[in-house]
């Protein structure tokens, strides 16, 4: 995640400040350190780190807190709004406009995921209800056509390339007709480096031909100080609308990917979280500093929600959850629609207080809850109709079987029941109103040790 | 590469001169007295460490050869010495400089610690401290890179075919670096076959069956979608019966904290069982390099590094981080997007651009 690690010493930080007595021009000098070793490390413009933390003093000394906060939480409050304003505060999304077709174009460095993060968009969009086409215009790297269409085809869109001809611009017109039939266009284009004069050249005059209503800057993660220079080239090139983050899913903090922000006044619109084509990410500053102080991020989690489930479902669930009796089947919607979310570590970051918890559980234990997961949807799959809608009618023979046809052993589909019948009892007490502070102490004492999450 | 580092080392060096030479002299004859013997001068050293700035005395063995008092004065006024607090104040400049340049911050640490050890409560002599920094800064450089070097066209002499595997985060540039790599050896007069064994990427086998055409080298391949470690069998396979005397595998881009592609890429190893295990990175990383080799390392065990990007990369701190954290050469630079675009990495010639 963009500046995770920031994320840890961050926390620790923002600990001492609330045990602290005062707040004097040590104890900030002390945050601001932290703040600039913290950044610095991942990769943030040298310069960048040196304004905000300067900004950070300069308010925290000045100004009064208002009535009401103590000095303590206001600094807090003033690094969140630093913080904040750094990442280019309120969230700004691509407005996609009645015309036709709405042309995105993508630019960026060798190798910094430009054809990928099209495929990624292209499922965005064609989801939200609009009809996609991308167009490849790397006529330099070698299959990159073959890429492009490749990937298209996985999302289901249609692909325009010219494997033979070597000029963009030729390209484009080419196919200039067929493109009002889309609500929007992606464009692909070659990589470039921003040293190389012919290469900005070419995008040069791409940008005057095709006037792209955004044109979106990829730029990777892991890039380091050298962001800020390609950045400004390419957006003197043809203006830089917007930037999408990739392969935030290493361990890059995507510090100098800020520094492009900076370069251009563009903020970030999209982030790319892994491989697949739905691993992107809206990116919303409000949120995201809010996940790295460790306040989680309700917005972007509902926002999840409402991806991987509809609505009905969700009513339908929460109704037989609350009657008791729900089986197999809903076991295995609910989690479907938490593979569709994402992996476990990401889901518990955007949820207020857990982002905390997350630090002590070790790593090892979230994958080995993950691969549990993935094992009982197998399971799951092995049960016929009958056996998912009563789950109580599983004898030994049945287990035998399910465990065969599934690839796990018995003891493993034995755990699934005995977690469905633990979850079924606990859905019972809560049902049976004993949600006063007495009955909530008896339901946990009872799950204690035994719920493993 | 290091152009800009260059430029701001000097800048940075030639501040911190400036600000070692204007620390202040306090004259304080009466300790000057007392430090006649080692032992004693221990204990007034720690009580010095407090003040922030002042002259110290003369190096031990002169003071057992009990030198006079005008001596001693004399060589105060021109000797100076800095303590732990001044150290980190006059670093910054150095530390700044070095951040901007991409360097990791755990290799600008080992810069620091040398230094360190040359300046901190040491008789320095005013005049030479420009000399003492960058002779610190050229040995720590040095140091970096003093690993032994690895030949490929030497290595094939004694191997056949000799098996290379191409490993590194997504992007990187291992399908152009390849192409690279094996018409550096066209031109050394040495066979060789490209192995696609990135089954995932979209477009990757043609990416590579494109560079073999031009190259005019056999490419194996499967399917996409089928286990890379099984084409890399055949290819080694196939390079072994028709007699070619280098095998170049490509790999799919993995990031180093995905722990299935990790699995994968070490099955790959296992199966294989390559002579060279090299892994390739961008320049322009910052301080990802760092964990990135490292997990890598971890993983596989490499024994060289590729650079690419080089040309877009006027900072070339990557190659420092890199080299500090894996311990292994870094084999070549990649410079530009045409064939011929790769050289030998120079370690002299780096230094010596460094202007240090």
């Amino acid at each position: 995640m963009v500046l995770e690690n920031l994320s840890s010493s961050l926390k620790d930080t923002l600990k001492k400040i609330a045990r602290a007595m005062f707040v004097d021009e040590k104890l900030i000098d002390e945050l601001n350190k932290e703040i600039q070793r913290a950044l610095l490390k991942a990769d943030v413009n040298v310069q960048l780190v040196f304004n905000l933390t300067k900004n950070i003093k300069e308010r925290a000394l000045k100004e009064k807190p208002p009535a009401g906060t103590t000095q303590r939480e206001y600094l807090v409050r003033i690094v969140y709004e630093e913080l904040v304003k750094f990442l280019g505060e309120d969230k700004e999304e691509i407005k996609i406009t009645k015309k036709k077709p709405f042309k995105i174009m993508f630019v960026g460095l060798y190798g910094s995921g430009k054809t990928t993060s099209i495929s990624k968009l292209a499922k965005y969009y064609s989801k939200r209800g609009y009809k996609v086409g991308s167009l490849g215009l790397d006529v330099h790297r070698p299959a990159a056509p073959d890429q492009l269409e490749q990937l298209s085809t996985q999302v289901k869109i249609p692909c325009f390339i010219d494997k033979k001809e070597k000029n963009p611009e030729k390209i484009y017109k080419k196919f200039e007709k067929e493109y009002s039939k889309f609500d929007i266009l992606l464009i692909d284009t070659a990589g470039r480096d921003a040293l190389s004069s012919e290469l900005i050249k070419e995008i040069k005059s791409i940008n005057k031909l095709i006037k792209p209503d955004e044109n979106l800057l990829v730029i990777n993660a892991d890039i380091g100080q050298a962001a800020e220079k390609q950045a400004k080239t390419l957006h003197d090139a043809g203006a830089i609308t917007g930037i999408i983050i990739t392969k935030l899913d290493g361990t890059a903090k995507g510090g100098g990917a800020l520094s492009a922000c900076s370069a251009t006044g563009a903020k970030i619109k999209f982030i790319g979280i892994g491989e697949k084509p739905e691993d992107i990410e809206e990116f919303n500053p409000k949120g995201f500093v809010s996940r790295l102080l460790g306040m989680g991020d309700l917005e972007l989690l509902l926002e999840k929600t409402k991806d991987a489930i509809s609505q009905e479902k969700a009513e339908d669930l929460s109704k037989k959850l609350m009657k008791g009796d729900f089986n197999f089947i809903d076991l295995y919607d609910q989690m479907e629609a938490m593979s569709k979310m994402g992996s476990l570590s990401k889901i518990m970051d955007l949820i207020p207080g857990i982002g905390g918890i997350k630090d002590k559980i070790p790593k090892d234990m979230l994958q080995v809850q993950e691969s549990k997961l993935k094992k009982w949807k197998y399971i799951l799959q092995s049960m016929t109709k009958k056996e998912l809608e009563d789950p109580e009618i599983l004898d030994s023979n049945r287990i035998k079987r399910i465990a065969k046809g599934s690839g796990t052993n018995e003891s493993e589909v034995r755990e699934l029941l005995k977690q469905y019948k633990q979850s079924k009892k606990m859905m019972k007490l809560m049902k049976g109103g004993s949600t006063d502070q007495k009955g909530m102490e008896k339901l946990m004492k009872k799950f204690k040790g035994k719920v493993k999450f | 590469m290091f152009k800009f580092l260059k430029e701001k080392l000097k800048n940075a060096i030639s501040s911190i001169t400036k600000k070692v030479e204007n620390i202040p002299i306090e004259e304080k004859v009466q300790e000057v007295i007392i430090e006649k013997t080692p032992e004693k001068k221990e204990k007034v050293v720690k009580e010095k460490q407090k003040k922030k700035a002042e002259v110290k005395e003369i190096p031990e063995k002169e003071i057992k050869e009990k030198k006079g008092f005008f001596e001693k004065i004399r060589e105060k006024v021109q000797t100076t010495s800095i303590n732990e607090n001044d150290f980190e104040e006059i670093f910054y400049d150095l530390e700044v400089a070095l951040l901007e340049n991409n360097t990791a911050v755990e290799v600008i640490e080992k810069i620091k610690r040398d230094l360190k050890e040359v300046l901190v409560d040491k008789p320095i002599e005013r005049k030479k401290i420009k000399t003492i920094i960058q002779d610190s800064l050229r040995n720590t450089i040095e140091d970096l890179f003093k690993v032994q070097g690895v030949d490929i066209i030497k290595l094939t002499k004694t191997k056949k075919p000799l098996t290379i595997l191409f490993v590194g985060v997504n992007g990187s540039g291992k399908t152009s670096t390849i192409a690279k790599v094996a018409n550096f050896l066209k031109k050394n007069n040495l066979t060789s076959v490209l192995i696609a064994a990135d089954t995932f990427r979209a477009g990757s086998i043609q990416q590579l069956e494109e560079w073999g055409s031009r190259l005019n080298i056999k490419v194996i391949k499967h399917d996409y979608g089928s286990d890379p470690a099984a084409v890399a069998f055949d290819g080694k396979k196939y390079a072994e019966a028709h007699k070619i005397d280098v095998v170049l595998i490509d790999t799919a881009g993995r990031q180093h904290s995905n722990v299935n592609l990790i699995e994968e890429m070490k099955k790959i190893v296992r199966v294989v069982k390559p002579d060279l295990k090299i892994f390739v990175g961008e320049s322009i990383v910052g301080n990802d390099a760092i964990t990135q080799s490292e997990e890598f390392d971890n993983a596989i065990e490499l024994d060289g590094i590729i650079l690419t990007k080089s040309d877009i990369d006027e900072k070339g701190g990557a190659s420092l981080s890199i080299s500090y954290v894996t311990k292994k050469p870094i084999i070549f630079l990649t410079t530009g997007q045409e064939l011929k675009d790769i050289e030998y990495f120079d370690k002299e010639k780096i230094i010596k651009n460094l202007g240090i």
